[in-house]
Order: structure tokens, then C-alpha cells, then sequence
């Protein structure tokens, strides 16, 4: 049996599809940034992401250990089946942090809805819960389509907030569309400006409300 | 050991859901493994009228919310199951403390699924591969084929072992992965020869004018209508065949070919000859089977052919394309005939040689119900299978996740 030392720190394992150097949008900064600001306010932080191929762990001067999978399956047909098997390297990443760090993972961040499915099947398997984190919705992205393509996005949008423990979202009207959409109840929904001055502290007061006794030793 | 060998199958179809032979497989497996000792969970598709949950011959049924909305394609719909799937099998695993001792995926349509319970549970994973794209679809074409393709790789390579139920099959797998030999296990098929043996002959006079005249013989063809069956070169063998006898071709099932293939029936003025059935129960399938005076399985791409087994436990005399897993089933002259695949004449000699010939007819039949009782019994397939679990589990328990 192995042993590891007992961390006291916080730890989070964010998620998201996009981050430096890969840039897709606005997120990748955006998640970079938070993810270095965790480390210094001593949450320790792992990023598990998408790259073609700077695949592997990297250990960043600032102290964020990231995670890079790229997609097993090489050929796709659309985003839905590139994105479903790309999320089960991204469960295996995480899988693994969870087994290595002795299951001291505290809580997840899933950044939009690309690897939600990972998500809530690390939740429903090892209890780790997790937090939303809305970037956009399908609902606004493409425009009033309704589509198969549009609706399979919308269902794994909603099995997220469904899932979630928290939803952190950017603005009052996205919290607004939310409720609107996916009939979330409001005191599930947190409002985190990116222009804030204070929220690296409101994002540390929703990881401390969804990791409340989910340590696992 | 103090607690059971416990096994978690997670499959696309399971009865009453039946698409193709998957879910006879996983069915017959499953109970015989219960009755060898050991603990079997199946997360499977729902169907409509069947329970969420229910024990069935001493199996566990979990069957998912699978999903509903409409899909861009077939494989997405995959895809996007699997993710309920997985969720599903999931939370049933954690709510077991985790005692599952293996996963058991059957071909790429739960492939998301077992692999993630694998690596979230870290549990050995075993895949059998009841067929391939590339076999179906002879030769990978699209972007499509080349996805599933690319899936079924990926499948067999976080597997820890590959079961086939053929030799033929294990060449072909091992040819399309790129596969080590020593992970590649051949575990036959079995049948159950009882369900058969039940059926009274009485009962079968009344039901046999359902189909047929006295005077002609029945020729039956069982299987999805798709091209790689080869139900075209059945169609085409009819009248060929009639030239020397009467007969009436019985065609059960479905599949995007049927109207095709009716219609090509009806231009030939063959439509009084020929019955499109669509798919049938299970009671009405194996009288068919008992009443057909030759079965045949025409196929082009053939992992296994259970519809070949079948027959022959119903002790009807069977002619098969010499191909793939049929190869190896029948003898030729001693437990069935074979003839050249995709060549309707071959296969109208073949079906008029046994219906011309009742002595022959008889020899053939006789042959391949004793080959079926002594080589293709679940019970035996359940024990070589309960076998690879134990080498799994006893190798993993010496590797860095036990």
C-alpha cells in the first residue's frame, strides 16, 4: 500500500478545452489566469486541457501543473463525437491526479460544456462534485437553430447544470438566460465578473462551499 | 476471495431489445456465467415495456435512460449514449463500494463506456469484438467508417484482452488492429440446443400451411437485410432453385435492403415465392427454423454465423457461404454444404442438392446436431470465459493499480 502525505492545501482540478498556448477565444487567458492566481492564494491547481499534440504533464513556473490529452480517435465527423472521446482522455487525466494525489481532489471546475460528460461521471463515480463555470450557451451561439447538431449540445449543457453543484456564470444577464433555459434555481448560480477586483475571492467562496466534506482518505 | 467473481457487461442491445446477434450473445453469456458462480451487472439500452431494473436467470439488468433526442447520425446517437451509459454504470458501481472486478464491453458501441469505467474505477477492461467496420463495410471508404474504425482500435487497445468467437475472426482482428497475438482469446459461441427439442412436432403441420404448400419445401433465410449478409444473393439464387424443384423462400428480418429486395422479387414474378417476414419472436423463429427443409447463410462477411448454429440444433440442414466464422462451423458434406460466397449459383447447387436428396438431407442433419451438442454449449463457453476473467484478474493483481 502506498502512502502520501497529507495535503491541506485545497486541491482543484479545472477543465477546460482551450488554454495557452492554445487560444481559441477568450477563455483560454481567462482560465490561465485564475489558475495562477489559485496558486498563489495556496489551492494547489491542475489544469487538465486539449492539445493535438504537446501531449503529457508539464509542471508551469507558475506553479500550475497542467495536463495536455489530444484525441485517440483521429477521425471525426463533427465536434459532438470528437468532443464525447476526447472527454475520456480527459477522464483518464483526471482519473489519474485523483489516484496519485491519494483521492485528495476536493472539487472540479469545468469550464463550458465541452468536458462536462467527464465531469458527471467522475462525480458519479468517485463523489467529486463540481462546479460549472459558463462561458456561453448553444442558445446564443448558433443563433436560434435547433438542430440535432445544436440540441445534443443543449442536453449536455443542461445534464451540467442538472450535475452541478455550483454554477458560476459572468454577468447578471447570463444569469438571467440560465434560469430563462435551463430553469436553474438562482441560489445555484453565482455572478463572477472577469473585470472584478474581488473575484479570485468570490471563486475561493464557491470552492469552499462545493468542497464542504468531500475529502476522500 | 471471499466474495464472488463479479463482471459488469455493458452492451447496446440486450433482450427484448434485439438489433443483431449481439443481444442473444450477451443474454446466453450472461445466464451462463450466473449459473457458473459468477456475479453478472449488464447496463444496457432501454426498450420500451422493460423494466429499469430486473434479475433475470440470476443476471442483474440495469437498462439506461439512452438518448432520446433526435441525431445528426447512428454514430453520434453511439456517442451520445454512451455518455448516459457510462453516467449510469457509474453511479451503480460507486453504490456497490466499487466491487466490480472486471468490465466487459461488447464491439465499439460501448466503447466510451467501458473504457472510462475503467480508468475512473481502475479496473481491467475486456472487449469482444463481435464484428468489425472494416469487415461490414468491406474496406474502410468515408470519413464515417474510418471514425468507427479508429474506435474499435482504440477499444482493443485499452482492452486487456480481445475475445473472438472465431479463428477466422481472431486473424481478421489481429490483421485490422495491429494487435499482439497473446492478447487475443477465441472463445466459440455456443447454442442452446434445448429451446429446440421443446418444440412438438404436432404443433408444426398447422403452422408449416401458414407458409407453404405441401407440396413445396421451405427455404429460409434468417438475418438483418444489409449487404454483408448477402441476402441479395439469396434473392438471386430463387429462380435458379425453382428451375429444379418447387420450393418457397422465407426471408426473416430487416434492414435498409427489404424494399429493394421485394421489389426486385415482385419485377422477376417471383412475389408468390418469396415472403418477407420482417422480424419475427423468438417462438415464431425457431418453428421456422424446425419447419425449414434447408437454412441458409449466405453471407459475405461472417464473424461467427449463430443463425448457422441455430439450424443445425433445430436440426435443419444448412448451406453456408465457405467464409469467415461459417468456415469453420460446417464440414462440407458432413454437417452442411458450402458454396463459392457471392455466387447465386453455387448457392442455388447448394440448396437444390439437399432438397433434391432426402437421404443426403437426413445425413447432414444428423451430423450437425451431434457437432452442435458436443462443441457449441454455452455452459462451455461460459467456463473458457470465466477463465480469461481469472487470468485478467490474477495478472492485474500484479500490476501498479491493484
Amino acid at each position: 500500500m502506498c502512502t502520501f502525505h497529507v495535503v491541506n492545501a485545497m486541491q482543484v482540478v479545472i477543465l477546460s478545452w482551450e488554454y495557452p498556448p492554445r487560444v481559441v477565444g477568450q477563455l483560454a487567458d481567462y482560465v490561465k489566469e485564475i489558475a495562477v492566481q489559485l496558486v498563489k492564494n495556496g489551492v494547489e491547481t491542475y489544469v487538465v486541457t486539449y492539445h493535438d499534440y504537446l501531449t503529457g504533464q508539464l509542471d508551469e513556473p507558475e506553479g500550475v501543473k497542467t495536463f495536455r490529452v489530444t484525441n485517440p480517435v483521429r477521425t471525426h465527423i463533427g465536434v459532438i463525437t470528437w468532443v464525447l472521446i476526447l472527454n475520456q482522455e480527459v477522464e483518464r487525466a483526471t482519473a489519474n491526479i485523483y489516484y496519485n494525489t491519494g483521492k485528495q481532489i476536493d472539487l472540479i471546475d469545468a469550464h463550458d460544456w465541452h468536458f462536462i460528460p467527464a465531469a458527471v461521471t467522475l462525480k458519479k463515480a468517485l463523489d467529486i462534485p463540481f462546479v460549472y463555470s459558463v462561458e456561453s450557451l448553444e442558445e446564443h451561439r448558433s443563433h436560434g437553430a435547433n438542430l440535432p447538431f445544436n440540441m445534443a449540445i443543449k442536453s449536455i449543457e443542461w445534464l451540467g447544470m442538472y450535475e452541478a453543484k455550483q454554477l458560476i456564470v459572468k454577468s447578471e444577464w447570463m444569469q438571467d438566460e440560465v434560469v430563462k433555459l435551463h430553469k436553474v434555481p438562482l441560489d445555484k448560480i453565482k455572478v463572477v465578473s472577469p473585470k472584478s477586483n474581488a473575484k479570485l475571492k468570490s471563486i475561493l467562496e464557491t470552492y469552499k462551499s462545493v468542497a464542504g466534506g468531500a475529502r476522500h482518505n | 476471495m471471499t466474495r464472488e467473481l463479479s463482471v459488469m457487461m455493458l452492451t447496446w442491445e440486450f433482450p427484448p431489445r434485439i438489433i443483431g446477434g449481439i443481444s442473444p450473445h450477451v443474454y446466453n453469456l450472461s445466464k451462463s456465467l450466473a449459473k457458473n458462480g459468477v456475479k453478472v451487472y449488464v447496463v444496457t439500452c432501454d426498450f420500451p415495456g422493460a423494466p429499469q431494473h430486473e434479475t433475470i436467470d440470476g443476471v442483474e439488468v440495469l437498462r439506461i435512460d439512452s438518448y432520446k433526442n433526435p441525431s445528426p447520425d447512428f454514430a453520434t446517437w453511439v456517442y451520445l449514449m454512451n455518455l448516459n451509459m457510462q453516467k449510469e454504470a457509474a453511479a451503480l458501481v460507486n453504490s456497490l463500494g466499487g466491487e466490480i472486478d472486471v468490465f466487459h464491453v461488447h464491439d465499439w458501441l460501448a466503447a466510451n463506456a467501458g473504457i472510462g469505467l475503467k480508468h475512473v474505477f481502475r479496473k481491467p477492461l475486456l472487449a469482444t469484438i463481435h464484428s468489425t467496420e472494416i469487415g461490414r463495410r468491406n474496406g474502410i471508404h468515408i470519413d464515417y467508417e474510418r471514425m468507427i474504425h479508429e474506435t474499435e482500435a482504440w477499444l482493443t487497445y485499452e482492452a486487456w484482452r480481445v475475445v473472438c468467437c472465431s479463428d477466422y475472426m481472431v486473424s481478421h482482428v489481429q490483421w485490422a488492429f495491429g494487435l499482439p497475438k497473446d492478447k487475443l482469446v477465441m472463445i466459440p459461441n455456443g447454442v442452446d440446443a434445448e429451446v429446440y427439442s421443446k418444440i412438438k412436432r404436432e404443433n408444426l403441420g398447422e403452422f408449416r400451411s401458414k407458409f407453404a404448400l405441401p407440396e413445396e419445401k421451405i427455404v429460409l433465410f434468417v438475418g438483418r437485410l444489409v449487404y454483408e449478409k448477402g441476402v441479395h444473393v439469396f434473392v438471386n439464387a430463387v429462380p435458379k432453385v425453382l428451375e429444379k424443384t418447387n420450393a418457397k423462400f422465407i426471408i426473416v428480418g430487416n434492414g435498409y435492403m427489404k424494399e429493394q429486395l421485394s421489389s426486385l422479387v415482385e419485377n422477376i414474378g417471383l412475389a408468390h415465392k418469396v415472403i418477407f417476414t420482417g422480424f419475427v419472436d423468438d417462438e415464431k423463429l425457431r418453428m421456422l427454423q424446425k419447419c425449414a427443409d434447408v437454412s441458409v447463410v449466405p453471407s459475405l462477411f461472417e464473424p461467427f454465423g449463430i443463425v448457422a448454429l441455430e439450424a443445425m440444433a433445430a436440426k435443419s440442414p444448412v448451406v453456408v457461404s465457405d467464409t469467415g466464422g461459417l468456415s469453420e462451423i460446417v464440414e462440407h458434406d458432413v454437417t452442411g454444404v458450402k458454396v463459392y460466397p457471392n455466387n447465386p449459383e453455387s448457392l442455388a447447387w447448394g440448396i437444390a442438392k439437399i432438397l433434391l436428396d432426402e437421404g443426403y438431407a437426413n445425413w447432414l442433419k444428423t451430423n450437425a446436431h451431434k457437432k452442435v451438442e458436443e462443441k457449441y454449449d454455452w455452459d462451455k463457453t461460459a467456463q473458457q470465459t470465466k477463465g480469461v476473467y481469472k487470468t485478467v484478474m490474477d495478472e492485474y493483481s500484479k500490476s501498479v493499480w491493484a
